[in-house]
């Protein structure tokens, strides 16, 4: 042994195999699967000063972009590819349609302020482009029509007008140095305000989010995440989905991209993740702070009761606004049947635009709140589908308040043939309630569901009764 | 292909057939939609005669009504909630409380001074019914009066109980029941008159369906006699102790499954507690689903569940001869005060029963060590978050002609949403389970004091009491002059208290004066088990120095009452689970407290208990070594300077191995951690930084590595034969021995050579190989044995036991400990002996040595 040079290495090895193997044995190591949420949350480097790299006075949009392409000159190729621009999906196969369809806001209607064709002029400022006044505007538009600032500006240096093109009197020169990573303000800008004003659309999304507290939204208020942290971007393509303007549910924001899917410590609860959606519990009331609007009367729109923006406006009709809701629960599994202009509507109830797909019976289903906006809105009594009208501009309803000049003009543009004959039918709409997450102390307990006065109607979802007491869907008891 | 004929039929039968479906289905929509209203069947409301009350106007008779179907004679007569103690009534005197004057184990008999009121002797049964009797359902001793067994009370939606207990109240007796049904729509009550309303019943002089309410006992039916019972959302507001329910006053329990964060308690930290009361009830566990009927066959637990053959047994009641004759004993657990139905005690599911208790507690040390010595409660009720008595002071009496009573868990005494609720630690004391085992358990003590006179003794009746000290609305002058302390002319509620002898004695002559013959104060504690509650595992005790420290929560003294009224010190009320061995004593501002005793002969916490003579010597050892070192070490270094330096001839030998040397720093390494964080473990109150658990965990990896390490060596020095340097040569060991003695004693202060010569074959000295021999084969061995029992104690406890188990494996493991940190001190202090203090320690590095040289011997050879 001793004649051995190499022993020691011998020795060595044994030495620490000696201290390692203990440690092996006895450290406890954690079995659960445990995910860092902060890293998936990307790092944001601070952004490149721009107020010396622009010079020069700019007398349009257009001028500023051109001057952004300077120095970036694939971006607006990259914009002009997106949703942003393009206001359209890509065409999608769907069961029960013979043809591939296209969805956005471009083409098809909703039920708040209806539709887009012919009403170019006001919709179109939350467009991410300068001057689409007609429906050739994909067609011919160029790089420089992109609209860099709305997302890129600093706060308060900039706001669009009619057509999407700079408000007066903006500084553009200003606005072009401040740019910088988008904020919640650029997203806001346009994504508070859908639907003719702030809070009015989704529910889960509205200017208390610029300043939010921890209790309004854990992500923004307590962590101060901006949009982009979960809608990350690649390419100016942004993560994200809506069943108001998609059919596909490509490219979605999930909570499991940073959470784990077991990171509750109860087991009970996370045997209902198979079927419940994190939104469920965690975003146990929406509209909070701002009210949003539930209900849209278009049928009473025309009348000189006095204006109230909250209750009635001669242009479109009576709303009502609610806080605190509590989301209606659907079944859904990310996509949803969409109402395509030419639909005949419901033979009986209200036509939904978009009524989540799902049930009890779908494994890929999960229990989601929603937000439900009930509205009632003008259609073809002969030919029993909705109307696109004129609203905006010359003829629009908005400044003759004939209901029939709308229609007609509306046809015009979108080449839906008009009876000449309308009415109004209810029509209601789904938005998934998936902002404002709050912590965890407000996130539905139990009893919530599971009990007699709970928000859960289980018959209607397909139970027998609660699962609590008759069983789950899957046997697995989740 | 063609489509047959026979292609074709089957494709109309597939049509027909799933046109039946929908049929069918549509069909099973519409039954479940009528099995929205109850299975109950409609009923005529009958009086005692047998007669339609619609007919007779008389009060409703739930024997009669309920007892067209259900075999309410049995019921009442099998219900311990109706006897209440009757039928095992005895003697005054010979109950298992002690109290003279207790005739019963149950509400009825069984006096409280929390309640107080009269004492039952069988001739005051009104009085019974309309005081204490009040939370009692009805049948048993109230059937005297003619209130029968309630059913409605119990299995009504909405029963009105404030009505029935006016109607007790006003000794209406006839009327309570009927009176329950006045929430219901089918009774009205108006200007003390009760009017059937014929709405509810339809031509038959049945109930109609709509009025229907019939159910299961939901938790606030049981809440109504039981204590809080809270299962909406809106804010839930308790403020004190008292009016808060029985069990929420007297344990702080409360059903609710509020996230605290919601409450709308002033409840301290509130915005931090993320859970609810309680988790069963969060998670909608009913109290029927633990306190079951015992005969319910969807509960009952069999005889033969427990054959070691059988899991289940499937033989049980139809529901149909269950409904007809439902047991109404619930199934229920060992509280301490739940004297009553002894037969039924642990007749319930325990928590693991129901609960899988052995994974989930994996991360727990000695899990079940754990088990054998806490029951569940003790972890998983850590915390009451609401008020609850403390103090039932009787010996005064408030004007209102209640007792001065405290809350715990509360501060200010405003009784208003203005106090703080803090809530509390329940006490935790060893219950004796009925089935032997003792374990620990969570409680809220309640102590009480009051006046007892004659002999046998009685309580003092109220209304004496208040005679003592009330005039009218307001306490008489006498009283006033004597507790003024402030003399501002008021009593306030502090001064209300008999806290001196001479307070005392005056109110004991007072009571003389109205004939009280012999007042005496007696004072009791009342242990409340708190069993509800229930944190999840989030929420439970997972901190080890919770119990493991000095300060353990298990020894925590409670405290038992702000003073001491009349200076009469309290013992524990007998006829409870509790070992109530520990002390009672009252601190500087006369607070009394109640400190539980751990005998750490049959229970031994690690950081809490030690032995302390042991501590002692080990002290003693280790300052005997210092003391003695620095007396060598002083003498080593004047001497060193009065002499001229001693330069002896030195060769340069290579005396340590790789291995060896890698061994010896690797023992060092792991037995210096070894000793720190055994003392750490042994007192961790000092070492307030580190966390138990994980010291723990160190401790026992460090002890793998020293044991591993120890073995190897005792191998390798085996196979090499190297073993031999460390047994003594008993050829002239003692002489030799000597030598080396006289040598440090005295020659190495006069620079001599060492005695012997230090070679690679030969380099312990006779005294080194001494104490190696005992520290290698006799502290290492016992600390390993010693520790690996200790360690082994929750895999084979067995092993651990015939040994004396923790209580005497853990004191000896210590005493080892502090020799071995003896030793390590004398022996580095012993390296520096060499010719230069440092060069024992370097040559343990290097591996050469230099020595001195004696005879000249052939230089070692050797290389690394």
């Amino acid at each position: 042994m001793k004649n051995n040079k190499f022993l020691w290495i011998l020795v060595l090895v044994i030495s620490v195999a000696l201290v390692i193997l203990p440690l092996v044995l006895f450290l406890p190591f954690d079995k659960t699967d445990k995910v860092d949420p902060w890293a998936n949350v990307p790092n944001r480097p601070t952004h490149t000063d721009h107020t010396n790299l622009i010079s020069g006075t700019f007398e349009t949009g257009q001028e500023v972009t051109q001057a952004c392409l300077e120095c970036h000159p694939e971006t607006a190729g990259q914009v002009m590819s997106t949703a942003h621009w393009t206001w359209e999906s890509k065409p999608i196969e769907v069961p029960g349609r013979d043809e591939p369809v296209t969805v956005g806001k471009k083409n098809q209607i909703n039920n708040f302020c209806i539709g887009i064709q012919g009403n170019w002029q006001k919709c179109v400022t939350c467009h991410a482009g300068y001057g689409w006044e007609d429906e050739t505007f994909h067609e011919t538009a160029t790089e420089d029509q992109v609209d860099c600032l709305v997302c890129h500006a600093g706060v308060g240096t900039y706001a669009k007008g009619d057509y999407g093109l700079p408000l007066e009197g903006i500084d553009l020169t200003i606005a072009a140095q401040s740019v910088g990573v988008p904020t919640r303000q650029n997203c806001g800008s346009c994504h508070f305000n859908g639907g003719g004003g702030n809070a009015v659309k989704h529910g889960d999304l509205d200017e208390s989010l610029y300043w939010p507290s921890a209790s309004l939204d854990v992500h923004m208020g307590e962590h101060n995440f901006q949009c982009i942290d979960c809608h990350q971007t690649e390419d100016h393509n942004i993560k994200g989905r809506s069943i108001s303007v998609s059919l596909d549910n490509e490219n979605q924001v999930y909570c499991t991209d940073c959470h784990s899917t077991n990171m509750h410590e109860d087991e009970r609860l996370n045997a209902h993740l198979d079927t419940v959606a994190c939104q469920t519990c965690h975003i146990p009331q929406f509209a909070l702070e701002d009210p949003t609007k539930v209900e849209w009367r278009w049928s009473e729109a025309g009348q000189d009761i006095g204006d109230d923006p909250h209750v009635y406006l001669k242009i479109k009709g009576s709303f009502v606004y609610a806080s605190d809701v509590q989301p209606q629960y659907l079944w859904y599994n990310g996509v949803a049947d969409r109402y395509l202009l030419g639909d005949p509507i419901a033979a009986e109830g209200p036509t939904a635009i978009n009524y989540p797909k799902g049930d009890i019976n779908d494994p890929t289903a999960k229990i989601m709140p929603f937000k439900v906006h009930v509205a009632d809105q003008i259609y073809d009594t002969v030919n029993n589908y909705l109307i696109q009208p004129k609203t905006v501009g010359e003829g629009g309803y908005w400044t003759e308040f004939d209901w029939q000049l709308a229609a007609t003009l509306g046809s015009q543009i979108t080449g839906l043939p008009y009876s000449g004959s309308y009415g109004f039918t209810e029509t209601i709409m789904f938005w998934p309630t998936t902002h404002m997450v709050q912590p965890v102390s407000e996130a539905l307990q139990c009893t919530a569901c599971h009990s007699e006065d709970g928000r859960l109607d289980w018959l209607a979802l397909g139970y027998p009764g609660d699962p609590i007491e008759w069983g789950s869907r899957f046997e697995n008891g989740n | 292909m063609r489509p047959s004929i026979k292609h074709h039929t089957r494709k109309l039968a597939l049509i027909l057939m799933s046109a039946g479906a929908i049929l069918f289905s549509l069909a099973l929509t519409a039954g479940h939609a009528a099995a929205q209203t109850p299975l109950h069947p409609t009923f005529p409301f009958l009086d005692k005669e047998g007669g339609n009350v619609l007919d007779s106007g008389k009060p409703v008779s739930t024997m009669q009504t309920c007892g067209q179907c259900h075999d309410t004679g049995f019921i009442a007569s099998h219900s311990f909630h109706a006897d209440a103690g009757l039928s095992s009534a005895t003697n005054a005197g010979s109950t298992s409380t002690g109290r003279p004057w207790d005739t019963s184990e149950g509400l009825y008999g069984k006096w409280n001074p929390i309640t107080y009121g009269e004492p039952v002797d069988g001739t005051n049964d009104l009085t019974w019914l309309q005081t204490i009797g009040l939370r009692h359902v009805g049948g048993g001793p109230a059937q005297a009066a003619g209130v029968e067994m309630n059913c409605f009370l119990c299995h009504l939606n909405s029963p009105d109980n404030d009505l029935r207990i006016e109607m007790l109240e006003a000794g209406r007796f006839e009327w309570a029941n009927t009176a329950t049904l006045a929430d219901s729509g089918i009774v009205s009550y108006t200007a003390g008159n009760y009017e059937y309303n014929r709405e509810a019943f339809d031509e038959n002089g049945e109930l109609r369906t709509a009025f229907l309410s019939i159910q299961d006992p939901a938790n606030q039916n049981c809440g109504q006699c039981h204590g809080t019972v809270h299962m909406d959302q809106t804010p839930l507001v308790l403020t004190d102790c008292e009016d808060t329910g029985w069990e929420t006053a007297t344990t702080g329990i409360v059903f609710a499954a509020q996230m605290l964060t919601n409450t709308g308690m002033n409840l301290k930290n509130k915005t931090e507690l993320t859970r609810a009361h309680d988790i069963h009830v969060e998670r909608l566990v009913e109290c029927t689903d633990c306190h079951f009927s015992i005969n319910n066959p969807i509960y009952a637990i069999s005889g033969t569940d427990s054959l070691d053959n059988l899991q289940f047994d499937p033989r049980r009641l139809d529901m149909g001869e269950y409904l007809f004759q439902p047991v109404h004993q619930f199934a229920r657990g060992q509280s301490a005060q739940g004297s009553i139905a002894p037969e039924l005690k642990d007749s319930m599911r325990r928590c693991e029963s129901c609960h899988v208790v052995d994974e989930t507690h994996d991360w727990l040390p000695y899990a079940e060590k754990h088990m054998e010595a806490i029951h569940c409660e003790t972890c998983h009720i850590p915390q009451m978050y609401s008020p609850a008595l403390q103090q039932v002071d009787w010996t005064v009496v408030q004007v209102d002609g209640s007792s001065q009573t405290t809350c715990r868990g509360v501060e200010g005494k405003t009784g208003t949403i203005n106090d703080l609720v803090t809530g509390f630690n329940p006490a935790l004391l060893q219950r004796k389970n009925i089935d032997g085992s003792i374990k620990l358990a969570p409680y809220n003590l309640i102590t009480a004091w009051y006046w007892v006179y004659g002999n046998p003794q009685q309580p003092v009746p109220q209304e004496v009491l208040q005679a003592v000290y009330l005039d009218g609305d307001d306490y008489r002058q006498e009283i006033i002059a004597a507790l003024d302390s402030n003399n501002n002319g008021q009593l306030e509620r502090d001064e209300l208290a008999l806290d001196t002898a001479e307070k005392a004695a005056l109110i004991a002559a007072e009571l003389e004066a109205l004939g009280i013959n012999n007042p005496q104060i007696w004072a009791e504690v009342q242990p409340y088990s708190i069993n509800h509650n229930v944190a999840d595992a989030g929420w439970a005790i997972q901190d080890c120095e919770t119990c493991h420290t000095d300060e353990s929560q298990l020894a925590v003294p409670v405290q038992l009452a702000s003073y001491v009224p009349g200076g009469v010190i309290p013992n524990f009320i007998s006829g409870t689970n509790t070992i109530a061995n520990g002390r009672i004593y009252t601190d500087k501002n006369g607070a009394l407290f109640y400190q539980t005793a751990l005998d750490k002969n049959s229970t031994y916490i690690f950081g809490h208990h030690n032995v302390s003579w042991i501590d002692w010597l080990g002290a003693a050892m280790i300052l005997g070594v210092l003391g003695g070192i620095s007396v060598h070490g002083g003498i080593r270094a004047y001497s060193a300077r009065k002499q001229a330096k001693h330069q002896p001839e030195l060769k340069k030998i290579f005396m340590y191995s790789f291995y060896e040397r890698i061994w010896h720093w690797l023992q060092t390494l792991t037995i210096l951690i070894l000793a720190f964080t055994g003392l750490v473990i042994h007192k961790p109150e000092m070492f307030g930084i580190f966390q138990f658990k994980g010291v723990v965990l160190v401790h026992n990896i460090m002890a793998a590595i020293l044991v591993a390490n120890a073995a190897l060596a005792l191998l390798y020095n085996l196979l090499s034969g190297d073993i031999k340097r460390f047994i003594p040569e008993p050829k002239g060991f003692f002489n030799q021995s000597i030598i080396q003695a006289k040598y440090y004693l005295s020659g190495i202060f006069k620079n001599e050579h060492h005695p012997f010569e230090k070679t690679r074959e030969n380099r312990l000295n006779p005294l080194q190989q001494v104490t190696y021999f005992m520290v290698l084969n006799v502290l290492l061995p016992l600390q390993t044995i010693t520790g690996i029992l200790m360690w082994g104690a929750q895999r084979w406890p067995e092993i651990s036991n015939r040994l004396g188990g923790l209580p005497r494996l853990a004191p000896f493991h210590t005493l080892i400990s502090w020799s071995f940190v003896a030793f390590i001190i004398l022996h580095v202090y012993l390296t520096t002996t060499g010719h230069t203090p440092l060069a024992g320690i370097k040559s343990m590095i290097v591996g050469w040595d230099e020595v001195e040289v004696h005879l000249s011997e052939p230089e070692s050879t050797e290389e690394e």
